[in-house]
Order: structure tokens, then sequence, then C-alpha cells
């Protein structure tokens, strides 16, 4: 009976407006019943010009638009960018804006990491843990909002330092968020990681093998799920970084199980990081002298640093104008997006949701 | 067989601790808030609404019609329209703030030599009609009339007072030689602006805090700066693109 029934391939649109897809991504399925023959993913409808935009204003404004271009982890765009516009002017920065980076840059990762654990969880359909990881990073975003003003598009590392320095209570409530942290996380790990459900629906789910982390660039916490020992905080090092004594948690599952748990592991040693920075920071200036139109040497440049979600990048192009020549970002989820239709070859759609959250695309950094 | 069984038990296991977990949560406050009725604790810093800050002593504006803000902003939010009077002075004519396209970025405030200009805490000000978000003077300084501000100290100018210049001289880090001497007509300029201010911060309590937290350095930063009104007016036209 089953030989004699006739089934046939349909296409289907997944998105744009599927909650699973994290921004606006459409994802054309081919699909045969359940199981996915074939994805493109359809991407632009985020576009917003940044990278031409920048062209026109000058490398103190470039910063605002830096926050738009992945609106989960502020912070490491505008580094990427300040970094870049630093190695350009040849500019000496405050070592105490340096740590004051590095606190800022973790406590984003370890935001933005909150975010995916419990958008994954929700999209599994737990609540739960996506409530409890928002309560806790609002805790974060307080931090932030003190700081520099806003929650969510900071502007606060600017080109020769940090826009302003922390206020008095910051210290205070950040060392009381790191002493809750651990504990926080002990008790999504008590929720999640050994959870029947979990587990049915991550392990051996979306296997991303070494080969292909190299073919595709895959970089992040994707990437050192897969047994792919590359964080450029360690490996090339920048700001103070060499400075702290962390570890980068690898692991060998290649799954969405491994990936989930890559990020629960990088928390604690962010957590860890601010720690020592907090201990070691010294006072002093935060800002070093420089003019708002200011004016780098003509030359071309490429900084790299450690996002959340991978290799977060900025060639910048100058002709000695006090507006960039050309400038060009490159974010860790256009390469995740790229893997998927590979990836998901045989999977079922369930398992795309699973797959699509694991590795933590946001589209606005793929359209930008 | 065994191993289903040892499964079993272990996912029950799991599952109980995972709600243990949950349970605990039952007993503790609420940490959301009824919105409108309500309020949590706005910091300081918040970036809200740009405001304009009146000098409560004279009942004028703050503002020197420097043009600084309007080239710092990267959205093009701001429109100021100015005339020179016969001596050259500038004189603020309109002042309008388009909350359209305003990223509350704060490069304005960070720009404005003179606490003309601000991002005050306040952020509620919806609109049915589009076009009333633009607002002028007059609007942009009734909502910062009552913002609390610190007057930035200003020197007084080098040809008065001799001894200022040696203090602004060691910490300012001067690109080109002439900056120092073109920065001079700016800050006699300020200075006859405003004669009545006082270089002394006003005794707000909340903003005393704020006065101390500036960092030093800042000053000579801005200083180099505030040449900005002795460049052409054709560069701030090239810079404010839209
Ligand atoms: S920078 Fe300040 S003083 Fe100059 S025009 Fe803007 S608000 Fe007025
Ligand atoms: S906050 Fe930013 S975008 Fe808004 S008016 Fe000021 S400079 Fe322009």
């Amino acid at each position: 009976m089953a030989e004699r029934l006739r089934t046939e391939e349909m296409i289907m649109n997944m998105g744009p407006q599927h909650p699973a897809t994290h921004g606006v991504c459409r994802l054309i399925l081919t699909i045969d019943g359940e199981v996915i023959n074939d994805c493109v993913p359809v991407i632009g409808y985020l576009h917003r010009a940044i990278e031409k935009i920048c062209e026109n204003r000058t490398y103190a404004q470039c910063i605002p638009l830096l926050d738009r271009f992945e609106y989960v982890t502020s912070m490491s765009c505008n580094w990427a960018f300040a970094l870049a516009a630093e190695k350009l002017t040849d500019l000496e920065i405050p070592e105490r804006a340096e740590y004051l980076r590095v606190i800022m840059a973790e406590l984003n990762r370890i935001a933005s990491h909150l975010l995916c654990i419990g958008v994954t969880a929700m999209d599994l359909g737990a609540l739960t843990p996506f409530l409890y990881t928002f309560r806790e990073r609002e805790f974060i975003l307080d931090l932030f909002e003190m700081t520099c003003g806003q929650r969510l598009t900071y502007n606060y590392i600017w080109v020769g330092g940090v826009s302003k320095d922390i206020p008095p209570e910051f210290i205070p409530k950040c060392r009381e968020f790191l002493d809750i942290i651990d504990e926080k996380c002990d008790d999504y790990e008590k929720i999640l990681t050994k959870n029947p459900i979990w587990l049915v629906r991550n392990k051996g789910i979306g296997i991303i093998p070494e080969k292909m982390v190299h073919d595709y660039a895959i970089s992040g916490p994707s990437a050192r799920a897969s047994g792919v020992n590359f964080d450029i905080r360690k490996h090339d090092s920048y700001g103070v970084y060499d400075r702290f004594d962390f570890d980068v948690p690898v692991f060998f599952g290649c799954d969405c199980y491994d990936r989930y748990r890559a990020r629960m592991a990088e928390m604690r040693q962010s957590a860890r990081i601010i720690r020592q920075a907090l201990d070691q920071m010294s006072d002093g200036p935060v800002r070093a002298k420089v003019t708002m139109n200011f004016k780098p040497k003509p030359g071309e440049v490429y900084s790299r640093i450690e996002n959340s979600r991978g290799e977060m990048g900025i060639y910048l192009v100058s002709d000695g104008t006090k507006k960039p020549f050309r400038m060009r970002a490159r974010g860790g989820s256009y390469n995740h997006l790229m893997a998927i239709p590979e990836i998901t070859r045989g999977l079922k759609i369930a398992d795309l949701v699973a797959l699509f959250a694991s590795l933590d695309i946001i589209l606005p950094e793929i359209d930008r | 067989m065994a191993q289903l069984v040892r499964q079993f038990a272990s996912g029950i296991y799991n599952l109980i601790l995972g709600l243990f977990t949950t349970t605990k949560h039952l007993g503790r406050h609420a940490i959301t808030i009824q919105y409108p009725k309500e309020r949590w604790d706005i910091p300081e810093r918040s970036r809200g609404m740009v405001v304009l800050l009146t000098d409560h002593e004279t009942g004028k504006l703050n503002c020197t019609a420097c043009l600084l803000c309007m080239r710092a902003c990267p959205s093009g939010a701001i429109d100021i329209e100015i005339e020179k009077d016969e001596k050259g002075k500038r004189h603020l004519v309109e002042f309008k703030v388009n909350y359209h396209i305003c990223c509350f970025c704060g490069l304005c405030e960070e720009s404005c030599n003179f606490a003309a200009i601000k991002l005050a805490t306040k952020f509620e000000f919806p609109e049915f009609d589009k076009a009333n978000l633009i607002w002028d003077s007059k609007k942009l300084a009734e909502m910062g009339f009552d913002v609390p501000y610190v007057k930035p100290v200003r020197k007084k100018p080098v040809a008065k007072k001799p001894a200022a210049k040696p203090v602004a001289k060691p910490d300012g880090d001067k690109p080109d030689g002439d900056k120092p001497t073109e920065a001079k007509p700016a800050e006699q300029k300020a200075a006859e602006d405003k004669p009545e201010e006082k270089p002394v911060t006003e005794a707000k309590a909340p903003e005393v805090k704020a006065a101390e937290e500036k960092p030093v350095e800042q000053v000579p930063d801005k200083k180099e700066e505030s040449t900005g009104p002795e460049q052409s007016d054709s560069e701030s036209k090239e810079d404010k693109t839209s």
C-alpha cells in the first residue's frame, strides 16, 4: 500500500515573520512530508545600507550607526570600529578605558548569551528559562543604562576611549551581579542541561563537522562546539585581554546541545574576566585627547574582535579626510546562515528551529 | 533494557530537579511592574528627549548659535536658523529638532560647549501626527525649563586675566599651532553673550555629583572643538548629510 502512495515535494516559505527566525529572514524550504530536502535563505529585509551611510559620516558619527549594526552586542560593534580607527590614527588609549571596554564587552557577551539560551529554550517550547534569562539580562541592561544612558544602542566605546567614566554606584552593582550569575547559571542548567525533552530536541541535531567549520568560516561558540579551539581574545589578543586568566571552552559534540553548553561555559568565563578586570582597574582618564572631527592617516586596516556570535571585523579605508573612504563590516551570522542549507538537508522542520536558534543568528547583522 | 530504565529514571529525576527550581521562584516577588501606575528610577544619564536649556538668571536660552551640535548630529535632526547682526555676532532665530530621525545618540550634548542642549530623562512624547514631532525652540525650551544642569566653568577671557593662559596650555594637546589663537575670540564672544554668568557651578542637589564626575581632561578637549564657529559655513553644509 505504502509503495503505491505517490508523494510530492512541496515548497514552503518559513518566515519572514516567523518568530523563530530572530529578525526577518525567509527560508524557502523544499519539503517532503516533514523532511527538508532543500533550504534557500532569502535575506535583505532589514537592509539599511549602514556601510554606505558610514562613508558620509565622520568617524565619531559612525559609532551610533554601528550600534544598529548588530543590536544585541552593540558594545562589541563599537569596539571593533574604534579599534580600526585607532589603528589608523596611532592613538594611545588610557588604561582605565581599556579595562572599561573589557568589562562592558564581557557584560554584553553575557547578556547576548542569556538572550540566545532563553530564546532557544522558548523556540523549543520551554517558556520558563526565557523569563529567567531575561531577568538577569535586565540587570545588565540597567548597568549599561546607568553608565551610558541607553539600554540597547549604547554609543559608549568611542574612538580614543569610552564616552563617560562609570558612575560610582556601578562597581558595587556589578559585583552584586557577578555574585549571582554563577548561581543563576546553575539554575538554568538544572532546568535544561539534563532535561530529557531538551536532550531529545538538541542532542545529535544539526551536526556541523570540523571541516564544515573551516569551509564556511564559522566562528565563535558555534565553532568551538565543533572542536575548533579558536578564540580571538586568546589567539589574536586585542585590548588588555592578554592580562586576564581565562579558559576557552571547547566541545566536540558538533551539535546543538554542545553549542548550548559552549555558551553556558563562556558566560562563566566572562564573569571570571570581569572579576579580574574590576580588581586590576585603576583610576585615571577614560578618553584620549582626540577631537570629534579628527583625520586619520591615509591607509587601510582590518581589525577583528571576538563577538558573542563569532568574529566581528571592520575593514576601514581612509583617504586622510575626516570621513572613511570605505567601511566594510563582517559579522559572524552571515557565514552561519549560509551553512544552514547544507546542515539542514535531511532534518525535520522542527529541528531547523532548534538549529537556527542554536547558531544564534541575528538578522540585522547579515542585512546591515 | 537496563539502560532504558536508567534513562527513564534519570529523565524523571532531572524533570523533578527542574520543577524544584521553578517552585523555588513561586514565593518570590514579581520583578515586573505595572508601568503607567508604577514607575522605576530612571538613571540620571538616561538619554531621552532632546531639550534646550535656559539660563534661569537671565531667562534666555544658553544657546549661542555656534552650530556645533548641528554638525555633530549623525542623522541631521537639528536645524538651526541664525542671523548675524552688524557686528558679525550670531543670534539664534529658530532651533528645530526633528524627532522622526533623531536617534538619541547624545552627540549634540557632547559637542555643545555652553550647556545649551541636553538629553533629558523624559521619554514619553508620543504623537498622533508625525508633523507634531518637529519641535521648535519654544517647545524645546519649555520642556527643558525644569531640567537640572551644570553650567560649564568658563575661563575668563585671556586678555583680561593673563594667568589663565598657562593653566590651559600644558594639558591642551594642539594639533595645529594656530588653533589657540583662534579659540580666543570664541571665548570672548561667549563671555559677551552671557556677562552675568558666574563661573561657579549651580548648587542643585542632584547635579553636584555629576559636576565632580566630569573628568578634568575633557576641558581641553572641548577647547579645541570650540574653534568650530570660526570654520566656514560651507563646511557645515557639507557635514549635514541626511
Ligand atoms: S552646540 Fe550648543 S551653543 Fe552651539 S548651537 Fe548647538 S546648542 Fe547652541
Ligand atoms: S541625539 Fe543625536 S540624533 Fe538626536 S539630535 Fe542629538 S545628535 Fe542628533
